[in-house]
């Protein structure tokens, strides 16, 4: 196989510092006050809240560590990489094609045999080393892109920054239109969190006084580019409104983080951002929470359950199998709040069997694993705006995100079709790749003249649905696979509904509409729904209430049955909008956890 | 090892003279590279040193050299699908190479001459001809192409960028060996140094300390789209 030595990243360094951290905490390290199960944006907000207020916590992370500087390759370019960033033959993301077709588990099927590794669809040259193998990692049942990575901040290494507010026609969704239950609280009382986070992790945006997107604390905005305002332009008069894109990344600085700098523009966020401008989970709450002094880290380390202690009937800890060495340890502690990412938060749950607790911990209602939701997508246009057609490029995309159009369907109005609605993210202008090429007819000089000629005014949008809450979209865990660490598999129960395929067809519908009142050329409508799970936006499976026999946290996200386990990702989510779910998570741990620490200081 | 980049000292050093020193501006460095990177010869994995020759017309012929930048051949994207056979299933392999023998077969056919010797008037009839259905049969774009903007190029998801030997196979064997060489030729072309900087002129992977795009968002007339200012 050819070398390729932007692939060939030596990793020595970071496998030996996770393999000694490791084995440096052993369940006699202790005592802790608390263990927070995961690091990524929960995870770390979690050990962030808990250490900083001088509570010792332990944080388990079923990766290894990760190393900024070699791995997060933000600016090369593809051509210093002879397969030109492709992955090489030996590993492959599975397709739409085949989350759709194939039976499960996906990486059973005899033609990946031969792969070192089978990733998920967001795996790419540069998330390669993040993602799970498929193959050690496999799931059941209906299809599900579940992209799952299993290293130090998780999915905040390539997150994609898009940092927006649940608002009061979300919260109080079913007050509006009689489907399911309103969240147990109010916008307000979320408020003060997402102030605090935006304050502490830094957002850039624009204040638009939007109910469906409550604003901010903004940082500098990243403006828009000429087709984008152009779209702006034509879209207002339909009523609807296309905004800066709101990203989780600092323009201005934040204070007191010694590893985190502004965003310079380079626009290569997804790869990982080396100089610490985008929010990922290590640079922004670990290695803080660390120099505390209060936390400790332990990677390679694999939550299976949390344990009962029988004496009293609350949690007594997490058992934790080592990822290299296999052993198995019980790390105690006061309190367990797990943030392994909402689906593995409640695999670890349902996991949790006992005999007081026979179908899983915190389980009483039988609703864990129910009720899951994320954002579906795939509707998506595009064309090319005239006022750029045959100019010169001009920088478009040195931006962590583009453009965002709010939700505008079931805002004031109430559509015929469904309820809820969608919101659009997109953008235009040239970038890196033209993609258009690939659609362009001929060859030749007129070809290539023909590239350059809309290479600037490329232009698209493609919209992300509120997937109704449903009892029977459920995860369990499934009888007989087993992960490669022995610990049974998540069976997925998970359909859309026709709500969500008439609010998909609605999607198409309006791109088109819009495009059209841009006065886009060669407008291209795909209305192909991807295969669930594809936002990577997954909320519920142990939703939060005040009724024990409805829901299985309460408004605290702590479980009705044990209440020294929280959770602090989006499982106890009740409802998921349409707003893409990072922020959200970030603001509800640090309320969670504010709770929690009020809980320590006044029991003992 | 790293990209064969150029440097100041590398270029002297290939010179042989320090006294061409103020002939090396950045200009002159970047030429340079270009020069050189033309003249190393290929290091073939697959194709022999006719195939190669072959593949490296066709693909010039798809995208050549014009007033603004050189072409596919410079770009050495006959080097990059070598890499690319290189790493594809052997079946792959065989049907990719047996549409290429079909293409230079049909050269000499209709004109008497394989490809390496067909005039460009010659090579624009039989790529005209083959390139006939290419509109009506396009597959639909990668998704993942479409969820993040600022994303690199990823790769199409049937993951070879030489075409798919599970797809049926509607069109005749020249006119989808033709897509899937075009698609191809995309990909190593507007992936290449020459693509991005000389052709495309990308402005971006670079240090903005502040982003603005249209004018028009910062008060001015917009030189670029023809947005006025707001009155």
């Amino acid at each position: 196989m050819a070398t390729d030595p932007t692939l060939d990243i030596d990793l020595a360094d970071v496998l030996q510092e996770s393999s000694r951290l490791a084995a440096s905490v052993t369940p006699a390290s202790g005592p802790w006050d608390a263990i927070v199960v995961g690091s990524g944006a929960a995870g770390g907000m979690a050990a962030y809240q808990l250490a900083m207020a001088g509570i010792k916590v332990l944080v388990l992370e079923a990766g290894r560590m990760v190393d900024h500087r070699r791995e997060y390759r933000t600016m090369e370019w593809p051509y210093e990489s002879p397969r030109r960033h492709r992955l090489p033959p030996d590993q492959r993301r599975l397709s739409v094609a085949e989350y759709e077709f194939l039976d499960r588990p996906y990486g059973n099927d005899p033609s990946f045999a031969k792969l070192k590794k089978l990733a998920s669809y967001a795996g790419n040259s540069f998330t390669r080393n993040w993602v799970v193998d498929e193959k050690q990692h496999p799931t059941t049942g209906t299809p599900y892109s579940w992209v799952r990575a299993r290293v130090l901040g998780g999915k905040t290494n390539f997150w994609g920054r898009v940092a927006i507010r649940y608002g009061p026609l979300q919260f109080q969704a079913a007050s509006r239109d009689g489907f399911d239950i309103d969240w147990p609280f109010g916008y307000e009382e979320l408020k003060p969190y997402y102030d605090k986070v935006d304050v502490l992790l830094g957002v850039s945006g624009t204040r638009e006084g939007l109910d469906q997107v409550p604003d901010g604390i903004y940082q500098r905005a990243h403006k828009l580019n000429c087709v984008e305002v152009h779209f702006k332009d034509a879209v207002a008069k339909m009523g609807r409104r296309l905004i800066p894109g709101r990203a989780g990344v600092t323009t201005d600085g934040v204070l007191g983080n010694k590893y985190r700098a502004q965003c310079v523009g380079r626009g290569r966020c997804s790869r990982g951002c080396d100089i610490g401008a985008t929010f990922h989970s290590p640079t922004a709450l670990i290695f803080p929470a660390r120099d505390s002094g209060n936390m400790t880290l332990r990677p390679y380390s694999i939550a299976s359950e949390v344990f009962l202690d029988p004496a009293t009937g609350r949690a007594g800890g997490v058992r934790v199998i080592d990822a290299n060495t296999r052993e198995v340890m019980d790390f105690k502690a006061k309190v367990v709040v797990l943030g392994a990412g909402c689906l593995d938060s409640t695999r670890i749950l349902l996991n949790s069997k006992s005999p007081r607790h026979p179908d899983g911990m915190g389980n009483s209602s039988g609703l864990l694993g129910c009720y899951l939701s994320e954002h579906h997508m795939g509707p998506r246009g595009s064309g090319f705006i005239p006022t750029r057609i045959g100019t010169e490029p001009t920088l478009d995309d040195g931006r962590p995100t583009g453009p965002y159009i709010p939700r505008f369907r079931n805002v004031t109005d109430k559509h015929p079709d469904f309820i809820r609605g969608y919101h659009f993210q997109g953008g235009g202008g040239s970038s890196e790749f033209p993609g258009h090429a690939n659609d362009m007819p001929g060859f030749g000089k007129a070809f290539k003249a023909s590239v350059r000629k809309y290479y600037p005014a490329q232009f698209s949008i493609g919209g992300f649905g509120e997937v109704l809450p449903r009892k029977e979209n459920r995860i369990t865990l499934d009888d007989t696979v087993k992960d490669a660490w022995g610990i049974p598999a998540v069976r997925f129960h998970y359909r859309f509904s026709d709500n969500e395929i008439k609010m998909a067809k609605d999607m198409a519908d309006t791109a088109d509409e819009m495009l059209r009142a841009a006065g886009a050329e060669n407008i291209k409508i795909d209305p192909t729904m991807l295969p669930p799970g594809w936002s990577i936006h997954e909320i519920g499976t142990a939703r939060m209430g005040d009724d024990p026999k409805a829901s299985v946290t309460d408004r605290f996200c702590r479980l009705h049955d044990v209440p020294n386990v929280y959770l602090a990702d989006a499982a106890p989510f009740v409802s998921g909008g349409t707003q893409n779910t990072t922020w959200s998570i970030l603001a509800m741990c640090w309320r969670t956890m504010d709770h929690l620490k009020e809980e320590l200081r006044t029991r003992t | 090892m790293k990209m064969p980049l150029v440097t100041r000292r590398t270029a002297l050093k290939a010179l042989g003279a320090t006294a061409l020193l103020p002939w090396l501006t950045d200009a002159g460095l970047a030429e340079f590279a270009v020069v050189q990177a033309k003249k190393a010869p290929p290091r073939l994995k697959v194709l022999t040193p006719t195939q190669y020759r072959t593949v490296d017309a066709l693909v010039e012929a798809i995208i050549p050299r014009d007033e603004r930048s050189p072409g596919a051949s410079e770009a050495r994207v006959a080097d990059y699908i070598d890499l690319l056979l290189s790493e594809a299933d052997a079946p792959l392999r065989k049907q990719w190479l047996a549409g290429l023998h079909a293409l230079d077969a049909e050269a000499v056919t209709r004109f008497r001459a394989p490809l390496v010797r067909l005039s460009e008037k010659q090579m624009t009839a039989l790529l005209t001809d083959v390139s006939r259905y290419e509109t009506a049969t396009k597959p639909a774009p990668d998704p993942a192409l479409q969820v993040a903007r600022n994303e690199q190029p990823q790769p199409p998801q049937v993951d070879t960028l030489l075409g798919d030997v599970n797809l049926p196979r509607e069109r005749p064997l020249l006119e989808a060996f033709f897509a899937d060489t075009k698609q191809a030729t995309i990909h190593g072309y507007y992936t290449s140094e020459i693509g991005i900087q000389q052709d495309l002129r990308y402005k971006g992977n670079t240090f903005v300390p502040e982003f603005v795009g249209c004018e028009t968002e910062v008060g001015k007339d917009c030189p670029h789209c023809g947005r006025k200012a707001k009155a």
